[in-house]
């Protein structure tokens, strides 16, 4: 009893006092941001708690909670109703897991909430796990892991298959392509399937491009070989399109 | 319960008679009888054997003033406040590139062709998905276009047809599942800027 008492004196007492105060203090903090998001933008009540819990459990396994927040409310926009929003955050949380778990698996100890978001929603295109670690493994450096896992998911997204988009995209940093150069991919591989071209001889030709130019190939609205004056749109801004109309209206999402 | 003044005089004049009966006390007997208990050794205080300082230093009494102990509260809360944010997951509100990028801005244009609508607004990543921030304007042949300053990454979206029907964009980089059942457009902005089909 008289050991228990003094371990309870002095400095213990202080530090005792200290992890009361402050240990909760990220998870309250969380919670709170995840509410006054959430109720901003006019979530109901019982959908906000769902949403904060699957958050919370995020926040406690070392996961990002913004983007289960942010899905929420990708779902509440487009009258999606609540039930279905809970089972796509959950699905959007267990994604992040694996995602994370790929990535760690690549050799990052402990990503950040832009890679494992990025991991996931690369899951959520098509890649697999090992797809995933290749594609960090050939990033030279951490800072291009996430967006190459980006430009890999919209080529996966574009119809090429797992295997071409991770070859592309890997064979790219092995080539010492700059980020802007990773991230003109997409744009550029749209533009060649635009011309009929298959995914194969696009890789192809992305990976012929020189180093250090631009791999816009000639598309309507730009030079020929794609080499814009000045490496860019005026303005930051392509010439408009021509453009087909819309196809009949559909009801996508049926209001409740 | 009673109190009887009668008793208590009563016990007091027997406890004066007896104090008067009892034996001066010398002024230096507390000190004497303190200089002889400093002399003794302290009695051991059975701690582990594996780690005796660090043990020694935890359950050893000390004198805190409260004065402290709110400094050393304060300074350890703190330290573990710290410590916590650096293992927590950081913020990222932003779209995952986005995030990992410079902070580029580059004006991207967006067009829909529906000349039966009454109105088109876009709603994406980039404005937390609301229905009515970003509005097109109608032009020529029925073509809405809006133009918006976007951060370099990767950014989805969909087009909201007069505030009820969710439509994606043609010419959009790549379409994905939103995990609602229904494609959102994806768009990749690079620093050299945005071509579409």
């Amino acid at each position: 009893m008289i050991l228990l008492v003094r371990i309870l004196s002095g400095f213990a007492v202080a530090w005792l006092l200290a992890m009361v105060v402050s240990a909760p203090a990220p998870l309250l903090a969380q919670a709170a941001a995840v509410h006054t998001q959430l109720a901003a933008r006019g979530l109901p009540a019982d959908l906000t708690v769902a949403v904060e819990s699957l958050a919370a459990r995020a926040g406690a396994q070392g996961l990002p909670w913004e983007p289960l927040a942010d899905k929420a409310i990708e779902g509440w926009a487009k009258h999606v109703p609540a039930a279905r929003i809970v089972a796509a955050v959950r699905v959007f949380a267990g994604r992040m897991g694996e995602g994370r778990s790929a990535v760690r698996g690549a050799g990052v100890a402990e990503p950040d909430a832009a890679l494992i978001r990025a991991a996931a929603e690369a899951l959520g295109s098509g890649l697999a796990q090992p797809e995933i670690g290749a594609v960090v493994r050939a990033a030279p450096r951490l800072a291009l892991a996430a967006p190459a896992l980006t430009v890999a998911a919209a080529l996966r997204a574009q119809g090429f298959s797992s295997e071409q988009a991770v070859a592309v995209v890997a064979e790219s940093m092995r080539g010492g392509r700059t980020m802007t150069q990773l991230l003109d991919i997409p744009q550029a591989a749209r533009a060649m399937q635009l011309q009929g071209m298959p995914p194969g001889e696009i890789g192809r030709r992305i990976l012929r491009a020189p180093p250090h130019g631009t791999i816009m190939p000639g598309v309507p609205g730009m030079p020929p070989g794609g080499m814009l004056p000045g490496g860019m749109p005026p303005g930051g801004m392509p010439p408009p399109l021509p453009r087909q109309p819309i196809q009949p209206p559909i009801m996508l999402n049926p209001m409740p | 319960m009673t109190h009887d003044t009668g008793s208590d005089e009563m016990l007091e004049a027997a406890a004066r008679a007896y104090a008067r009966g009892l034996p001066e006390l010398p002024a230096a007997l507390d000190d004497r009888v303190m200089a002889v208990v400093r002399g003794r050794p302290v009695p051991a205080v059975p701690r582990p054997r594996h780690m005796p300082n660090v043990w020694r230093w935890l359950v050893e009494p000390k004198q805190v003033r409260p004065a402290f102990a709110v400094p050393l509260a304060a300074a350890a809360a703190l330290a573990l406040f710290f410590v916590a944010r650096q293992t927590a997951p950081r913020a990222a509100s932003a779209p995952a590139v986005a995030a990992a990028l410079p902070a580029d801005t580059i004006y991207v244009r967006f067009e829909l062709a529906a000349p039966a609508a009454r109105n088109v607004a876009l709603a994406g990543s980039f404005n937390s998905w609301g229905e009515q921030s970003i509005v097109l304007a109608r032009g020529v042949g029925g073509t809405w276009s809006v133009t918006v300053a976007l951060p370099v990454g990767e950014h989805r979206y969909q087009f909201v047809v007069d505030g009820e029907r969710w439509v994606s964009d043609p010419t959009a980089h790549a379409q994905v599942a939103d995990g609602f059942g229904v494609t959102n457009s994806v768009i990749v902005v690079s620093p050299r800027g945005v071509v579409r089909s």
